[in-house]
């Protein structure tokens, strides 16, 4: 039987185009769970084992974005943050490089799967990439630094306006309120009262969307800076929504402001759907990509300095502005996947008439290549928060109590000593990496 | 007919496998003399750097700053560089072109430099050093250093304006030449570049 079947010219081609799937497929398993070890490892505090098992991996040039924030981040978390931003650099050149449509990608991920394409990351990465690099630059204290990422941002955001005016990214509040916390930290206090407004209206959107709280801080922002800008009637407006006064920021005193990154963004998993094809009937399988959350039972974290103790207050919710993005491409995700398993099922049957075992491999090759593209920032947080600490001038010991969704400490951890000059502010920042989330889904 | 589609279908996907293959060519090097003009991603680079400097020169030393200084004192004006502020949407190094213009405006014989406030604790701590370890008459002493009469400073500005794939970015950098005596702006330069970037929609 072989014999015969290799005789044949239509034959080989099957073969062929089997083999040449079953090949292409092999560099495409699914990028969420190549990654767990790092995630193992990072699940029980070692930045830097992860970083070693990170470099001693295999990154494939279309994943070579993810190589770069990966690495940025546990750069990040280890403290070196002028390491960081380089990664970070070297990210943007990727994105910059490959953000155009690829003719040839879009082709193979036609026929075997999206995850054949180049990665750019999401508008959520993208935008979230221009927040650390900006966070390392407030730790380094470098401002100017900072600004720079600020207007990065600024271009980055009015790009996604016009390309997705729907999403719920272009209006992103954190990014507003760091951007205004950088030009006040320059002393350009009008470009601050900007973005602390545009943050302010951000919030209010966002709480409609999925529930964040407009932060306590930005409403003492927006009071301190209408009033000292003399804009009298938005002032007013603010006390009477706030219903609360201006408190005056004492020039002797210095700031302490402490990042708090909690948890994981959700990880990408790949579910296979079996559905109908409306136009031509055949019952074909095809996977999409879903999102499983990374959430830990913490709630958030008390700074304590001295006598102080002051909550961190929740920024932004990137978990939740995940689950809401992938949630509005899904259609798109989705028409791509369906058409693709309609022509390699069409394909299969083609080679099946003249062959049919070549033809139920092609089969079999088309259902094993069809994989959701998972890939992802895995080590993204899932949530960002902040809290601003007033102290006189002075040399400190910061403590960060854990606290768990009950409302108990469940852990402390040791910032180290900072020295505030007068008038000062230092950046401080700590990344909750959670256990394992769910063993069974990483089984 | 079913066989004829059948053959175009695969001569197309044989075809899109020989395009990913083509993916990893080897590191092809060009070397370009210092100054060709380049452009790849449209960002600030060593072109915008250096024909910044030129031209800052060249108005600088034709302002007749240098030579009032000279009437009035008979020496030649002292002039320190203190910072560049990048204001920009990137990160320039501003180092490159400030020391250009140091180089050029060293070199040009009418103006001379005193070491940066970072440099000169530098040269202290070797003066220091000298004052325990050298022999008396090689040691430098202390309380000798040229004190500047002007300082240089600026800061780099830049505004976008975009639509779809298009992008004019205006540069604007601005130099400042201030008297330390009285605080009085002896120069002031300016110059102005812009770029349309255009970005494809499209990659092979």
């Amino acid at each position: 039987m072989s014999l015969r079947l290799l005789q044949r010219p239509s034959g080989y081609i099957g073969w062929l185009l089997a083999g040449v799937l079953l090949l292409l497929q092999s560099g495409c398993a699914s990028y969420s769970r190549n990654f767990e070890q790092e995630i193992q490892t990072l699940a029980s505090q070692d930045p830097a084992a992860a970083l070693d098992a990170l470099e001693k991996q295999h990154h494939p040039e279309r994943n070579r974005l993810l190589y770069h924030l990966n690495k940025a981040m546990l750069l990040h978390m280890l403290g070196d943050y002028a390491a960081s931003n380089t990664e970070f650099e070297q990210a943007k050149a990727v994105i910059q490089q490959y953000q155009a449509t690829s003719i040839s990608e879009q082709g193979a991920a036609f026929f075997i799967n999206d995850g054949t394409r180049t990665y750019v990351g999401s508008s959520l990465e993208q935008l979230m990439l221009h927040v650390y690099a900006a966070i390392n630059y407030l730790l380094q204290n470098k401002v100017d630094e900072a600004r720079v990422e600020a207007l990065q941002i600024d271009v980055r955001l009015r790009q996604l306006q016009e390309d997705k005016p729907d999403s719920i990214l272009s209006i992103d509040p954190f990014v507003r309120y760091l951007t205004g916390l950088i030009y006040e930290q320059l002393g350009e206090y009008d470009n601050a009262m900007i973005a602390y407004r545009k943050a302010y209206n951000a919030y209010l959107e966002h709480q409609k969307a999925y529930g964040i709280n407009v932060p306590r801080f930005l409403k003492q922002d927006l009071l301190r800076f209408s009033r000292q800008l003399g804009l009298t009637e938005e002032y007013n407006k603010y006390r009477t929504r706030f219903n609360t006064e201006a408190r005056q920021i004492d020039r002797e005193q210095a700031e302490l402001i402490v990042l708090f990154h909690k948890d994981l963004a959700p990880i990408k998993r790949s579910r296979r759907i079996a559905q109908m094809d409306p136009r031509t009937g055949y019952l074909v399988h095809f996977a999409l990509p879903v999102y499983e959350p990374r959430n830990s039972q913490l709630s958030h974290a008390r700074v304590v300095v001295e006598q102080q103790r002051i909550n961190t207050e929740r920024m932004e919710d990137i978990s939740g502005i995940a689950l809401r993005t992938l949630d509005q491409s899904m259609p798109a995700i989705m028409a791509r996947a369906l058409a693709r398993a309609v022509i390699k099922y069409k394909m299969s049957r083609q080679v099946g008439e003249d062959n049919g075992l070549a033809g139920l491999v092609m089969n079999i090759a088309g259902v094993v290549s069809e994989q959701a593209d998972t890939r992802s920032w895995l080590t993204l947080p899932g949530e960002i928060q902040m809290a601003r600490v007033t102290l006189p001038p002075g040399d400190y010991n910061v403590e960060l109590e854990l606290i768990g969704r009950a409302g108990q400490v469940t852990a402390i951890r040791q910032l180290g000593r900072i020295s505030l000059t007068r008038g000062s502010k230092r950046f401080l920042s700590y990344f909750m990496v959670p256990g394992l989330p769910n063993n069974e889904a990483l089984e | 007919m079913q066989y004829g589609n059948f053959r175009s279908l695969s001569l197309l996907l044989g075809g899109f496998a020989l395009i990913l293959g083509l993916g990893g060519c080897g590191t092809q090097v060009e070397r370009l003399e210092p100054e060709e003009v380049r452009d790849l991603s449209g960002a600030w680079n060593d072109t915008d750097s250096r024909l910044v400097s030129e031209e800052m020169i060249s108005d600088m030393l034709s302002r007749p700053w240098v030579d009032d200084f000279k009437r009035r004192t008979g020496k030649q004006p002292a002039v320190i560089v203190g910072t560049v502020r990048n204001l920009s949407h990137e990160h320039i190094n501003t180092n490159t072109f400030v020391n250009d213009i140091q180089r050029e405006l060293t070199n040009s014989g009418r103006v001379t430099f005193v070491a940066s406030s970072q440099e000169r604790e530098e040269i202290r701590d070797e003066r220091l050093d000298q004052d325990i370890h050298a022999s008396a008459e090689t040691r430098k002493a202390m309380g000798q250093e040229y004190g500047a009469d002007y300082m240089l400073s600026g800061q780099i500005n830049t505004i976008i304006d975009m639509e779809g794939r298009t992008q004019v970015r205006y540069y604007q950098v601005d130099l400042t030449l201030i008297s330390l005596v009285d605080n009085r702006k002896a120069w002031v330069g300016q110059k102005k570049i812009k770029k349309e970037v255009v970005n494809s929609k499209l990659r092979f």
